[in-house]
């Protein structure tokens, strides 16, 4: 048993040292984390899941639910909200950690870098809707379904399941800071992904967890709703100017200089 | 207590209804304490603002639901303008 424990380790080592050593370690460990971090940035530009923890803090009040429970609910979606980046970042990375990654690097490069500007310039144009309030872009349909069960979500379990649905809705414009970050991950040291991706994703839920710690904390609803109105369209163009800039740092960094530096040309 | 008054739905897709006071007063009572407005305060703000768009309902047999939003909200932001804005603006939150 000892001696099959003792194989097994000595396999997974030598795969880990393996690993490491084919490795394409073309970015700086400095700038790999920059872009991480700024790409987990412009992750937590994006207001979902913020929307829907007001709603459900209005309706808990609105309820006179008791002020324990309202931190549970709240601190149940801020959880599910990380889980499923978490996971979605977890699932991004595993997609893209294939045994031939080096040869498809540039080619994942160039998509993602197009697919970065593609949806900042989205952002501008769809994100936020041109009516009052801070209505989205999602479907209206789908827009009440969680309006619904916000309003309905009075136990942990729904809330945790409605952050990580919250999460999951804006999968379309998340995306592309979630490629960013998995390539970025997937290149970085076996022993640093793990962390990386708790960075990420602790970043990128930072606006989420400051909304709930002042909701818990007595702060007013139409306080925060009125800040996030009258700041929408800031917090618009930021999440599209930050996803234009990345997305062409990516496409002249990773893509053309590459380019210029392979060998034989 | 039904009035009978009908409410028209925003969308149309929805059969009107009876104006339902107990209902309108719950709603506004929520909305104030959902911006922490205190329980007693709340009560007395959603017993005025219902009294008077039960005023305005007199010698109207129908209106829209957004009607009654509206001026609901305008009562109510008499009372307590955070009450109020949370009350229009909640629908336009998601």
């Amino acid at each position: 048993m000892c001696l099959l424990f003792d194989h097994s380790l000595g396999f997974m080592i030598n795969y880990i040292c393996l690993r490491n050593e084919t490795k394409m370690n073309t970015i700086d460990p400095i700038i790999s984390l920059a872009i991480l971090l700024f790409a987990a940035l412009i992750h937590a530009f994006f207001q979902l899941s913020i929307s829907v923890l007001t709603l459900l803090s209005g309706h808990s009040l609105g309820r006179k639910t008791a002020h324990r429970r309202l931190v549970n609910l709240s601190t149940a979606f801020i959880t599910g909200a990380a889980a499923m980046t978490f996971l979605l970042l977890s699932a991004f990375a595993w997609v893209f950690d294939k045994p031939q990654i080096e040869l498809l690097l540039p080619a994942l490069w160039t998509i993602t870098s197009g697919a970065a500007i593609g949806v900042g310039i989205s952002v501008w144009l769809f994100y936020n809707r041109k009516n009052q309030g801070t209505s989205l872009w999602i479907p209206r349909p789908f827009a009440r379904f969680l309006h619904d069960r916000a309003k309905h979500g009075q136990n942990v379990a729904e809330a945790f399941g409605l952050g990580m649905t919250s999460v999951f809705g804006e999968i379309i414009f998340v995306f592309a800071p979630l490629s960013i970050a998995a390539l970025i991950i997937i290149q970085t040291d076996v022993q640093l992904q793990l962390l990386s991706a708790l960075v990420y994703t602790g970043v990128s839920i930072l606006p989420l967890l400051i909304v709930g710690v002042m909701i818990c904390r007595g702060h007013k609803l139409s306080h925060i709703q009125r800040w996030r109105e009258s700041n929408k369209r800031f917090i618009q163009f930021s999440a599209g100017f930050g996803l234009v800039i990345i997305g062409l740092y990516i496409f002249v960094e990773q893509v053309l200089t590459s380019a210029v530096r392979a060998p034989g040309i | 207590m039904n009035t009978l008054i009908d409410v028209v739905k925003r969308s149309g897709q929805r059969p009107a209804q009876s104006f339902d006071r107990e209902k309108f007063h719950r709603s506004i009572y929520a909305a104030c304490l959902s911006v922490r407005v205190p329980e007693g305060e709340a009560a007395s703000i959603a017993n005025r603002v219902s009294e008077a768009v039960t005023l305005w309902l007199n010698n109207r047999p129908v209106v829209t639901s957004s009607d009654l939003r509206r001026v609901a909200g305008a009562h109510l932001h008499r009372y307590h303008p955070d009450a109020a804005y949370f009350y229009h603006h909640h629908r336009y939150i998601i």
